[in-house]
Formats: structure tokens, sequence, C-alpha cells
């Protein structure tokens, strides 16, 4: 590693420590603190979902790609375990039957990319259009626009602590797959330079698939607690999840061109930095209709503080 | 200061973080010479024009062009005020036509009223790529349908114009066939005999400088160690003096193979059967366990695309790429049997350059590496390490970047990358490539090393000499078609194979 990278580690983790200390020391002057169970059980709802979809895209954004179908399918995924839990009293027939058609996605949208030789955002943004289509004649079908679950019990999916083992154990894997085996050394080398990642005997469309089938897997455990919050979804649930993940990855310092800098605490630090804002804001006085805009400035700030250590290049 | 003095630099020194390229180098640059600059690679000669043309800054030291104190801002700076430097790599935008390259930067001198005229600028294209020999290219062309070596030439035409007063030439021959060449000799003989102007010109390829070069600067680990007038270059024993300041220490007589034994195994390591590919047709070869079997032809003869086909990166029309009885068809199938691949493009095919040394040495051999699904760590760094000190590859450590290295050591990772893994077939699209006698010499002892393990080695090269130096047969190639074979010999003369060439 050489003196750039882990300035830029540095800075990445600066992001994190500069929303930290700021929401530590501004909030209390209000009157309220940060550190409340009430306020970190909040922090843990908000950050759990961003970070188990963004921990499995490290696999796929490794590749220099993007997928945005992510929204869509906690959308459907959600959905699907709601419907399924009401009729079989359980949950496991939904995520058995969102984690196969995370499979089949992740596959097609994977590998299709590398096959007819188009931009891999092409088919994420096919699955897109599908799964929002999907998911309104569901509802449409329904006759109403959301969907609770009603005899199962799913309290557990509520609780801070689970929801923290759970994203430990994922971080855990995924790590692991990343730093020890070929499907995350591959995926690098590939990101890097896909010539050379041919060349020396990797099979481009196998990596890429299983990259996104990787995720895939990551977004129907996301969905499992974006629906457990709440015990219900709706045709909204999942919008705009896709940028989320994109924004916590930037902040955590991933390189959107993928290649060697990937990590996975990239995706930690940004989703725990995109929560703390989240949370943090409101906490600070700014009014809600204000949060996006100001969300907007920290984030140019954020990424320019990052970069900077770069040579001065800015995220691609 | 004399009239005759274009350019003067003293006491330049230059340092990367904690690595000093250049230490107190002084050096004059005169009208009328052709000054060639030789080192090994990492020694500081390339670093010294660069700065002079406005490429990057000095840490210290002052610059005269001209008498005046010079300090180019950018290569655009300098080129405008008369110091143009060619580069090894490709340096054309692609996407757009010739002419909008030869004029990038100058498009002002076409516009009427903010309106490109455009045919007026292929018209003075066209004349210039007259001028320079090459009319064979069209300013109205896109850039992207000539080969590397024309978009080279192309590059040499930007360059250069009335107001160049020095123009650098750094390693660029290397990406030049013959006909190239000769262009390039033609065009820096007139401006430095003709014109009075003078050319710096920074190569590899000892045959080159001597018969080119009026004076010599010899630099060694940034520092200048020697300088050789006219008689001294044209003295018998010029190259063993030169090779001396460069390398500090004799390095032998021995460079080439000195063996003329073409005995190999019997065994068949890997067969072209009657393969057709584009405008190659019906090609047979049979590469024997021990045998080198090398390539040899201008740039464009077809020579390349066999490298390319016998590693499964291009699938043929018909006919087969056969390894012991298996049909090779990717890539991936060559290195499970045993082949391995140096790509010609280094810095785009071969490595990753964002990447540590580590990550590309054993990125072939991950799938080796795996025990029950897991690499371990302490594997990769062991198998790395090894090739790093087999090779002698100059670094802090394995973790250090690719592209902090220089060409030669860029070079040797590359060769590690297929040692590392233990290909018993070994493909070699000009292997020395950019790589200095240093290194040239430890990477010709390697092949001669890998034929008595019985290795088998195709080696393509634009080099004839490294050729018939190494080579059990030579077989010649031109416009895609095979013209002669030749065995190894002692009599083979490089005069011999040009005229099956052109």
């Amino acid at each position: 590693m050489n003196g750039t990278t882990k300035n830029k580690n540095l800075a990445a983790y600066g992001g994190l420590l500069l929303c930290i200390l700021v929401f530590s020391v501004v909030p209390p002057v209000f009157g309220q603190s940060i550190w409340t169970g009430a306020k970190l059980s909040t922090l843990m709802s908000d950050v759990i979902v961003t970070a188990l979809m963004a921990v499995g895209a490290v696999f796929v954004y490794s590749l220099g790609n993007m997928d945005i179908s992510i929204g869509g399918q906690v959308g459907v995924y959600a959905t699907l375990m709601v419907l399924l839990g009401n009729k079989t009293g359980s949950l496991a027939a939904g995520i058995a039957l969102s984690l196969a058609a995370a499979v089949l996605i992740g596959v097609i949208n994977g590998a299709t990319g590398e096959i007819l030789k188009i931009h891999p955002i092409i088919p994420s943004l096919v699955f897109m259009m599908v799964l929002n289509g999907i998911r309104s004649i569901i509802y449409t079908k329904l006759g109403s626009r959301n969907v609770s679950l009603s005899s199962v019990d799913y309290s557990l999916l509520k609780q801070p602590w689970f929801m923290a083992v759970v994203l430990l154990g994922e971080v855990l894997v995924i790590t692991f797959l990343f730093r020890y085996t070929r499907l995350g050394k591959n995926a690098k080398a590939i990101g890097a330079n896909s010539v050379v990642a041919a060349q020396s005997g990797i099979n481009l469309i196998q990596y890429k698939a299983l990259a996104y089938v990787i995720m895939g897997l990551c977004v129907v455990l996301a969905s499992v607690f974006q629906m457990g919050y709440t015990g219900s979804a709706s045709d909204a649930t999942g919008t705009g999840f896709e940028m989320n993940v994109m924004v916590a990855l930037i902040l955590g310092g991933m390189p959107l061109s993928g290649g060697m800098g990937a990590k996975v605490s990239c995706a930690i630090i940004g989703a725990f930095t995109y929560s703390l804002l989240d949370v943090g804001l409101p906490l600070i006085g700014v009014p809600n209709n204000m949060t996006f805009l100001v969300k907007a400035v920290i984030f140019i700030l954020v990424v320019l503080i990052t970069c900077r250590k770069r040579g001065g290049t800015l995220p691609r | 200061m004399s009239p005759e003095v274009l350019l003067e630099v003293k006491h330049m020194h230059k340092a990367f973080g904690p690595t000093i390229a250049l230490k107190d180098v002084d050096i004059t640059v005169r009208r009328g010479e052709i000054r060639g600059l030789v080192g090994e690679n990492g020694s500081g000669k390339s670093t010294i024009m660069s700065i002079a043309s406005g490429m990057q800054p000095a840490t210290g030291g002052e610059m005269y062009y001209l008498g005046k104190p010079w300090h180019p801002g950018s290569m655009v700076e300098a080129q405008k005020a008369g110091i143009s430097m060619i580069l090894q790599e490709a340096n054309t935008i692609p996407g757009v036509t010739v002419a909008q390259n030869i004029f990038a930067g100058r498009e002002k001198e076409f516009s009427v009223m903010g309106m490109m005229n455009m045919r007026k600028m292929y018209r003075a294209a066209d004349e210039v790529l007259e001028r320079f020999g090459i009319s064979h290219i069209k300013g109205n062309h896109r850039i992207d349908q000539y080969t590397f070596e024309e978009r080279k030439l192309i590059e040499l035409v930007r360059c250069v114009n009335e107001d160049t007063q020095i123009l650098v030439v750094d390693e660029t021959t290397t990406a030049l066939s013959l006909e190239g060449r000769q262009i390039l000799y033609r065009l820096i003989h007139k401006m430095a005999e003709e014109e009075n102007k003078a050319v710096v010109f920074v190569s590899h390829d000892m045959d080159e400088i001597l018969e080119h070069c009026s004076v010599l600067t010899v630099l060694r680990d940034g520092d200048i160690v020697g300088e050789l007038n006219g008689e001294e270059i044209q003295a018998l024993d010029a190259v063993k003096n030169i090779r001396y300041l460069m390398v500090g220490r004799e390095i032998g007589e021995k460079y080439y193979r000195e063996d003329y034994d073409t005995s190999h195994e019997a065994e068949v390591a890997l067969e072209l059967a009657d393969v057709s590919f584009g405008p190659i047709r019906h090609f047979n070869m049979k590469l024997h366990k021990g045998e080198i079997i090398g390539f040899g032809g201008l740039s464009g003869c077809g020579m390349h695309e066999i490298g390319r086909i016998a590693y499964g990166i291009e699938k043929p029309e018909q006919g087969k790429v056969l390894r012991k009885g298996k049909e090779i068809k990717s890539p991936l199938m060559a290195i499970q049997e045993g082949i391995g691949y140096i790509s010609k493009n280094r810095d785009t095919e071969a490595l990753i350059l964002a990447g540590s040394i580590q990550d590309n040495i054993v990125l072939p051999s991950l799938k080796a590496l795996e025990r029950g699904g897991v690499i371990r760590p302490g594997e990769e760094k062991k198998l790395s390490d090894h090739e790093i000190e087999a090779f002698r590859i100059k670094c802090g450590s394995g973790k250090q970047f690719v592209n902090t290295l220089s060409g030669g050591n860029k070079q040797k990772v590359s060769f590690a990358k297929w040692t590392a893994k233990g290909s018993e077939v070994i493909i070699m699209d000009c292997p020395t490539r950019g790589v200095d006698i240093g290194v040239k010499q430890a990477m010709y002892s390697l092949i001669e090393e890998m034929k008595k393990e019985g290795k088998a080695i195709l080696m393509i090269s634009e080099e004839l000499s490294e050729l018939v130096g190494m080579v059990d047969k030579l077989v010649i190639m031109k416009d895609f078609k095979v013209t002669k074979e030749f065995l190894r010999s002692p009599d083979l003369q490089q005069t011999d194979i040009i005229e099956y060439m052109i």
C-alpha cells in the first residue's frame, strides 16, 4: 500500500469522525444528545438497510459497475415476504422465493452485459422497469397501496442488537469472500483492467455474474429488515435505495471505477455517515424540508475531503 | 554563452518522494548535434528531457534555453517555444481525425468567425504528412483506423514544425517497424545536419544509437558517468565501453545464447493446425518441448496475431490450436493447459497498473493457491516474494504499486506472472520492449534456462538481433504469410533475413 491510499482511508474515516464529532457536540446545545438508547436504536434501524445493501454492493462496485435495480428488488422482495408470510404464517417461504429471484436476477444482470457487450448498467435499468412493473401489477390487483403482516411475529427484526449481529455477520462473511477468495480478488482485477483479467484466465462472465448474485443475496437480507421495521410493504418500498447505496459508498471512499481500491470498509463507513446525517440533522434543528439540501452540502464537502488525498481526482 | 548552445542544464536535481532520480546533472545541447542519452532503466535519462520539455518540474537546478532562463509550465508551452518530445507510449487522441490530432491546440488557425474550416485543416494536414513522406495517411481519416505505429508517426508530425529547435525522441523506435524508423531517422538527420537544430535521442537500442548519434551522454543512477564524442562512438569497442559505463561493471561477453544446438524433445507442446483468422490462411506450426521458435517481420505482418491465436484470445475461423490433444479456445483454457502469454501491450493488457506487484504476479496463480476455497495472504506473499527475488525487481516490497516501477521492472513483473504459474509453454510478444541491456541480459539467460528445463517458447519480436541470437527456428512473415524459415546457425546474418520481411 502506498502513502496516498493510506491517507485516503484516513480521509474516509475523517468524514465519519467529523459527523460523529459534530453530532456529539452540537445537539446537546439544543438539550438533546445523540448518544441515548432511543436515538441509537433509531440510528441502527436507519443504518441497517443501507449498510446491508451497500456491503453486498461492494462486489458490484469493485467491478466498476453499478446496479440501478436495487430499489425495485427491495420493493418486490418485501412485498413477497408480506404476502407469503400472511398466507403461510412464516417468513421462510417469502425469503426463499426472494433468494431464488435474487440469484436469477443477479446472474442475468451480471452476465448479459458481458455476453451482449452492452454497458452493464443497461440490464439493471431493464430490471428496474420490470420490477416496478411487477410491483405495480401486484398492488393494483390487491386494490391497496400497502400490505401488512398480520399473522407473523416479526418483533425480533426490530431489535437493535439483532440488527447489529446480522450486520456484523454479513460484514464478516463479505469481507472474507472479498479478501480471501477468488470471488473478491477476481472482481477487483476485472474492475482494475478487464483485459488483463481476461488474459490472466479470469472468466469475466462467471465472476461478474457471481458478484451480482452476492449483492442480490445481501439485498434480500436488507429487504427482510426493511419490511420488518414496520411489518409492512407498500408500492413505494425501496424507492431510491439504489441512490442511497451509491451515496453511502461514495461517502465511504469507494472508487466508482472499481478496481484495487475497493474495500468493504467503504460501505460500512459510508452507510454510518449517511445515517448519522439522517438522524443527526433533525436533532440540530434542521427543518425536515431542508435536510436534503443540507445533506447535499455535506456530501460534496465529504467527497472533496475524501478525494483531495487522491492526487486531487474526484471519484471515478 | 555561445550561440551554438540551445539548451543548458545546470545542477538539475529531481526527487520523487524518497527516490532520487537525478542527483546533480549538467548537460548542454548544441546546434547540429544528435545527442544520444543512454542508461539503464531508472538511470534518469528520460527524466532530464521530460523536465526540459515541460512534463514535470525539477526539484532543483537551473535551465537556460536560447540563453534565457527556462521554466516551461507544460508540454504545450515547451512545444510552442521549440522543445518537442515524443514519448514511448501512445499519445494521440482517439475518436477524432488525424488532422484534429496534428493540429490539437492550434485549431484557431483554421477557424473563421468561430466556425472550424475542416477542409482547410485536412488540406494542411495532408500537406505536412506529405512533407514527412507518409502520404498514405490522410488528414480526414479517423485516427483509430491506423495502427499503433502509424499513430506514432502522426504524433511525430504533430510535435515537429518549423519552430522546433530541439526534438526529444524518447524510446519511440521500439514502437516502430523498419520503415517507420527510416522516416524518423531521415527526419532527425535533416533537422540536425541541414537545419542546424538539435535532436536528443533516448534509446535502448545500441546499434541505432551508434549509427545515428553524433555525441553520447551516459547516465547511471541519476548521475552522468561519461560523454562520448563522434570518434569514440565510431571506435570498435564502443559498445563494450558504453555498456561498462551504463552498468558500472563488466557485464561480460555473454548476451545472447552461445550454443547452436537446435535439438529439442520430440513431444509437441503446442500446435496450430490449419488455422485461418482474417487474412491469415491455413497456418501450421508445431512447437516442441525445449524449443524456441521465433517470429519476425514488420509490424502488421501478422506475427502478433499468431501469438494471440495461440493463446486463445482470437478464435480462429478455421483450424485448431492444440495442446496435448486438447483444443485451446480461450485464455482460461490456455492457462489451465500450462500456457502463458506476455502481451506486447504491457501497460494495457499485461499489468494492472493501479495494483500492487504482488496482486499482479499472483493473478494467474490464484486458483492454484486456493486451499479449500481460501487464499491465504501468506501464500500469496511467499509466491510473489520468490519471484521478486528471482527477477531482482527493484522495489520496496511486493505491496508497491506497479505504476511506480520503471519500464524494465514492469516487464519483469509481466514475466514473473508466468514463471510463478509454472507455465510450460510461454508465448512472448516483444518480451524486451523498452527494456535496458542489464535486464535484457537477465531475460535472455532466463529464456535460455527455460529452454533447458524443457519449456517451449514462442518468441515474437520486432528486434531481429534478439531473434537471431535466441531462437532455434526463425519464421519470417510478410503480409500474413510465412515467407521463409531459418534454422539457428552462426552464419545467419540479419541482412539475409531482411529481404524476406520487406
